[in-house]
């Protein structure tokens, strides 16, 4: 091994490599940490703080008593949850036929069902806008959940196949053997023992649908109907640029997710991969 | 009829699996594809009009084409395109390659690269306009602590408001990147490059003449896939600068979402839409032949 390489694959380097990746991610989500732990007047003052030199919780509670936050987050748990059930409740039939039964065309089918991800969202926003408004859904959970659960589904579906293909058709045999339907099977058999994919599979749709912004900013913009990232990006414009009051709301909305991705790292990055490689 | 209902066959049972599917892509991908083509054809300005309603013939396509916004907007969202794609390729291609050195603990490098794709692409935009804050932001900061002595005005100065603009995406979409290309450096087999050292081929040709080729698949695919969503960027921009200063900063998609949502101009808002879906159909086509290929 020449000198370079010694020092490639030395400790020193890697904590090095590691420390730069580890800024990278979480600075801007330190730093908004931070700013909420300030006062509004350190945060006007000049030249800036770093550390908050008295931290205060004052932000947090602002965040809940100047703007309806509390109820911005029931609405995005409200659609994020309901959509994700939905996605994977019909991805998981889709992937089930694509996956085990005797079916012609599957690879198109797979490929039809990715390729409507694929539409640009913001040129179907203008008759999806029209198609609520006529069904007079503007402003409702169903006018989200609609349409996260179809730009979930091929994610979802993905994932979902190539867990249904790695078990094994024996099983599934032999529980129909012991009098089981084949949905019974489905539903007895091969959807618990892809329990791990349909997991991998709900976190990736919840994520989508918690942080999406155009669609809710354009249909569900009426301010008891907001969710969370729309409610706090709207904030500006009622007040211009409220820092204290948007980086202790910001905080509050990342920390669940964040502690959702952190528990099941390896499973998010095995399905984002996999979707993401695929389609 | 019963006996089928109760026992399905097989061919049966999987088309019937595949129903909800089908139906909820006709209701959300299908029919508005459908209703864009036909709404850009008539005057469809909901907010008043005299007009509303009647058929125009090509009269939006022709507004479009000399529409000075429409191509402000198209010429933003193309530089967006071609500053960030290669921008995040470049910098997630560093951070794989980082990230794929044999560290003892594996969990925080990997959630320092999950948490940029997790964080919402609207907080992004705000948090990083809140770093170019021009009197309270942290750039600033940083920049007169190195000796810069004039006060760079970020976000209120139409070039530099882009460009920042421009890294914001570039940090918020690298990590995603990072994240396809390591999985596609995992794949590599160790034995080519015990291979290539038994040959005594230094690290600079490994990286050139075993990890770049292999890794050739993955990146065109994340290449295609970011191309894609830089080609509808609007969050980011829209938090940041509302398009402005001015209209400066505006993309075609805030362009297409102030004409339909805040004007409720439905039928030339669609118009803008179709140009925008072409330009996204023309590299879906380029994707799809690609999956075509590896599947």
């Amino acid at each position: 091994m020449t000198t370079a390489a010694a020092l490639w694959s030395g400790k020193r380097l890697r904590m090095a490599a590691a420390a730069l990746i580890v800024v990278n991610g979480f600075f801007p989500a330190l730093w908004i940490l931070l700013t909420s732990l300030k006062s509004e007047s350190e945060l006007v003052r000049k030249p800036i703080t770093w550390l908050p030199h008295a931290p205060t919780l004052d932000n947090y509670v602002h965040a809940f008593t100047a703007q309806p936050l509390l109820h911005y987050l029931g609405n995005s748990l409200m659609v994020a949850s309901l959509s994700t059930v939905l996605s994977l409740l019909v991805a998981a039939c889709a992937a089930y036929a694509i996956a085990r039964l005797n079916l012609r065309y599957r690879q198109w089918i797979l490929t039809a069902i990715v390729a409507s991800s694929m539409f640009p969202l913001i040129s179907l926003l203008v008759p999806i806008f029209e198609t609520m408004r006529s069904l007079n859904l503007l402003n409702s959970y169903l006018a989200l959940v609609l349409p996260y659960t179809v730009l979930n589904l091929p994610v979802c579906t993905l994932v979902l196949v190539s867990f249904f293909q790695s078990i094994p058709k024996d099983l599934e045999n032999a529980a129909m053997i012991d009098g089981c339907s084949r949905l019974g099977a489905l539903w007895r058999v091969v959807i618990p023992l892809s329990a791990p994919g349909v997991f991998t599979a709900g976190i990736l749709a919840f994520v989508n649908a918690w942080d999406e912004f155009l669609l809710a900013l354009s249909l569900n913009a009426s301010a008891a109907m907001r969710t969370a990232p729309v409610g706090i990006a709207l904030y500006q414009g009622e007040y211009s640029f409220p820092w204290p009051l948007i980086s202790a709301a910001l905080v509050i909305t990342i920390v669940p997710v964040a502690v959702l991705i952190a528990l099941f790292q390896e499973r998010v990055i095995g399905g984002l991969t996999q979707g993401g490689l695929k389609g | 009829m019963l006996k089928t209902l109760r026992d399905p066959s097989e061919k049966v049972l999987a088309w019937l699996l595949l129903t909800p599917a089908f139906l909820l892509i006709a209701l959300i991908v299908i029919y508005p594809v459908g209703k864009l083509i036909y709404n850009s054809f008539f005057d469809l300005r909901l907010s008043g009009g005299a007009n509303l309603g009647q058929f125009v013939g090509w009269l939006n396509y022709q507004d479009v084409l000399k529409d000075a916004d429409f191509w402000h907007a198209t010429q933003n969202t193309l530089w967006i395109t071609l500053i960030t794609v290669p921008g995040a390729l470049l910098v997630g291609l560093g951070l794989a390659l980082l990230a794929n050195l044999p560290f003892q603990r594996k969990w925080p490098v990997r959630l320092a690269l999950l948490l940029p794709w997790a964080l919402p692409l609207s907080f992004c935009g705000l948090i990083f306009a809140w770093f170019f804050n021009t009197d309270y932001g942290i750039v600033n900061d940083v920049l007169r602590r190195l000796g810069q002595q004039e006060t760079t005005m970020w976000l209120l100065r139409p070039n530099w408001a882009f460009a920042a603009i421009c890294l914001t995406i570039i940090w918020k979409t690298s990590s995603f990147m990072a994240l396809i290309l390591l999985a596609g450096l995992q794949m590599i087999p160790r034995s080519l490059y015990e291979a290539a050292e038994v040959d005594g081929a230094t690290r600079w040709q490994q990286f050139w003449q075993i990890t770049l080729p292999l890794l050739m698949p993955s990146i065109v695919v994340a290449l295609i896939f970011r191309t894609l969503t830089a080609l509808q960027t609007f969050d980011i921009p829209y938090t940041m600068t509302k398009g402005g200063p001015g209209n400066s900063t505006e993309t075609l998609a805030m362009l297409i979402h102030k004409t339909t949502i805040d004007y409720l101009d439905l039928g030339y808002g669609s118009t803008l839409a179709v140009f925008m879906f072409l330009i996204s159909m023309a590299v879906t086509a380029v994707y799809l032949r690609r999956v075509g290929q590896t599947a």
